[in-house]
């Protein structure tokens, strides 16, 4: 399958300034075309750190040279009152909420890790545990299965059908470095703008009310997770450490051939395949890893305390969502207890939320220390 | 030239709020953020779930704050956080110390140092009785926070042994002090090196009379090194522990291993004034003192010593 004047199309567009950001998008929808044309393998993915046609350019110019301090000091005061005194669209009627089955999909939440901390099992096993804080994240925008179809990045061969999408922003800020496309796109949220944005997939009985709050809660201690993220920067490096390779020997007369690859091709004419492992730019690539368990959950700072396994270097973004893993799917619904669907308002719960939840299995520091009974082993 | 300007540029091009930023030996990260900026949005007034804890932990030293005696400190060392900036988190610290304080309340912790004699009693599914005990010197005591671990060393069967103990494990049933005392050094990784006798303690030992703000005695006893080869060039260290050794298999042994020692390269007599590494290797005394004044406050609800049976 192939994609055809993508990229010419939507830079023709980018350059006519007067259309707004809602009829653009639709726009250059209309000129993707889908079909399959002979003799192409597959679509042409654009450069690495191309931006792709959609994006709004985020970053404005910096007004630190121009402003006094003290202005600098008045603005941003006027910006926190203009903010907490927006109209939330929360106020209006809240849309119906549906039950849990073990095919919705739910929206996930944007953390920070933040460190490594040891814990213990009540079977006296030493665990380590990822501290991940989730700082201050909202729901932006919620695209449904019509819209998300029409929408571009959306690919008609992905495998599930009838879905939607959520956008959520992390991490608040004043709006002075940023460009007025960006922060508009915060408006129908009536939050600040966010410092970063993700999306998720989500099926529509587990649509979100942009402006929404996200929280730890959305969670249980003892549920199983993916996390998503972006893995560790090592910059250029071999062939033997990024891929492997065994390397040339150590004596026996090599001169220069002691961390180098082998032969790379056979033959002038027909040149190296396509794809050949070679030198270059290592990590910082999106990794996933599947079925993490929380352990415990921190109410008061927002913490999740996840297995191990988390990609990702100190203080870097991941995605957190539900495990899409069939077993946990199921095992979700057959553990008891409520889901909260679509994510916890404040209201589900009487009175005040537990400051610490643990998991069954783990240890609680404030629980006098672990001892073995001789009919517990029999 | 205008004063806040020249403040500014100095700010745009060092990014930060005029201190020196961290150098970062990796290569640049595009999907993370820094710790300062990430400090600021917790207590930023735009995000409506912050928490009030992070507040009052970046609070400055003022003299108000509780006198920390320097006893409490040598005790107590494992408080004081990971002194590597590279992963330093405020929140992460405060979670950690807090688990700490929980564990303390059930289980006494009592004060000893590297060269006193204790006994550990763990819990274990496979002995009999289900508890184990083991009684030896203790050689090391070291890591941060949560992490803290000893080590103990003994002789049983005419063998060498060592057990290593995480005293923040629930599986810890009870720490005794038979002897409380300390060493010339800070590490005693030397006995391995040493005859057997010098670690040797009988299982049955019968526990000093420890009391409440007991001075601490200094054993000042000096062990002999066993001949070559050992665990480690010893010859390169200095230790106060030890008699000067004298086995050597000759002369000229002693004259060039004693020369390599004296290398520049080896003895790295500059990093004795470097400050910066100094720095980067600790943790300020301002900041440590914030710390300890939080754990001093908690320690009045920490368990306490039993009596002993009579």
């Amino acid at each position: 399958m192939a994609v055809r004047g993508l990229f010419r199309s939507s830079l023709q567009i980018l350059t006519q300034r007067s259309l707004p950001f809602n009829d653009l998008h639709i726009k250059l929808a209309e000129q993707v075309s889908y079909t399959q044309v002979r003799g192409t393998r597959s679509y042409k993915r654009p450069l690495r750190h191309q931006p792709r046609p959609w994006h709004i350019k985020k970053k404005a110019s910096s007004m630190e040279l121009y402003v006094t301090p003290e202005n600098k000091a008045f603005l941003r005061e006027a910006a926190v009152a203009h903010y907490n005194n927006t109209p939330s669209p929360l106020r209006n009627e809240p849309w119906p909420r549906n039950e849990y089955t073990s095919e919705t999909i739910r929206t996930g939440v944007i953390g920070v890790k933040i460190g490594v901390i040891p814990q213990w099992k009540k079977d006296g096993t030493k665990i380590l545990c990822q501290l991940i804080q989730v700082v201050d994240n909202h729901v932006i925008r919620y695209n449904p299965p019509e819209k998300f179809e029409t929408a571009l990045g959306f690919n008609p061969h992905w495998k599930h059908k009838g879905i939607g999408s959520v956008v959520v922003g992390a991490l608040s800020c004043t709006p002075f470095n940023y460009t007025r496309k960006y922060t508009g796109l915060f408006s129908e949220a009536g939050v600040p703008p966010k410092r970063i944005l993700t999306k998720f997939w989500i099926t529509p009985d587990a649509a979100v009310q942009p402006g929404t709050p996200l929280s730890v809660m959305h969670f249980r201690a003892g549920d199983y997770v993916d996390v998503s993220a972006k893995t560790v920067a090592r910059g250029f490096q071999g062939v033997m450490k990024k891929w492997g390779y065994k390397g040339g020997p150590a004596s026996h007369g090599s001169t220069k051939f002691h961390r180098k690859a082998g032969s790379v091709q056979v033959g002038k004419k027909e040149g190296f395949w396509k794809g050949k492992k070679m030198p270059g730019m290592m990590g910082e690539n999106w990794r996933k890893t599947k079925a993490i368990k929380i352990w415990r959950v921190n109410t008061k700072l927002n913490l999740l305390y996840l297995g191990t396994g988390v990609p990702g270097p100190h203080h870097g973004y991941v995605r957190i969502y539900d495990s899409r893993c069939h077993k946990h799917r199921v095992g979700k619904l057959e553990r008891g207890g409520n889901v909260p669907m679509p994510t916890f308002y404040a209201d589900d719960i009487v009175g005040e939320i537990p400051e610490e939840i643990y998991d069954d299995q783990l240890y609680n520091f404030a629980d006098p220390s672990v001892e073995f009974s001789a009919e517990q082993s029999k | 030239m205008n004063t806040s300007l020249i403040k500014h540029l100095c700010t745009l091009l060092l990014r930060t709020n005029g201190e020196l930023s961290t150098i970062s030996k990796r290569c640049y990260q595009s999907h993370r953020i820094r710790n300062q900026t990430l400090d600021k949005h917790r207590t930023s007034p735009l995000n409506k779930q912050k928490t009030e804890d992070a507040k009052n932990d970046s609070k400055p030293v003022t003299n108000k704050d509780p006198e920390v005696p320097t006893r409490f400190l040598q005790k107590n060392p494992e408080f004081l956080p990971n002194p590597d900036w590279g992963y330093r988190d405020q929140i992460a610290e405060m979670v950690e110390r807090n688990d700490m304080y929980r564990r303390r309340r059930n289980i006494f912790m009592p004060e000893f140092y590297v060269g006193s004699i204790l006994a550990v009693t763990l819990a274990d599914k496979f002995a009999l009785g289900k508890t184990s005990r083991f009684l030896g010197l203790c050689i090391y005591r070291g890591d941060q926070g949560l992490h803290h671990k000893i080590i103990l060393r003994n002789v049983i069967d005419n063998e060498g042994v060592e057990m290593m103990y995480e005293l923040y494990s629930p599986l810890i049933q009870k720490i005794e002090v038979i002897k409380l005392e300390r060493r010339l050094d800070d590490e005693l990784f030397y006995l391995r090196d040493c005859p057997l006798e010098y670690s040797y303690f009988p299982q049955d030992m019968e526990s000093q009379n420890i009391f409440k703000d007991m001075p601490v005695t200094t054993n000042t006893i000096k062990v002999k090194l066993n001949p070559r080869p050992w665990s480690q060039r010893w010859e390169r260290v200095d230790l106060q522990g030890v008699e000067p050794f004298t086995g050597w298999k000759s002369e000229k042994q002693r004259l060039k291993l004693k020369r390599l020692a004296n290398q520049p390269q080896v003895k790295k007599e500059w990093e004795k004034m470097d400050l910066m590494k100094h720095y980067r290797e600790s943790i300020p005394p301002e900041e440590s003192m914030r710390i300890y004044g939080e754990v001093v406050k908690d320690a009045k609800d920490w368990k306490n010593r039993e009596e002993r049976e009579t």
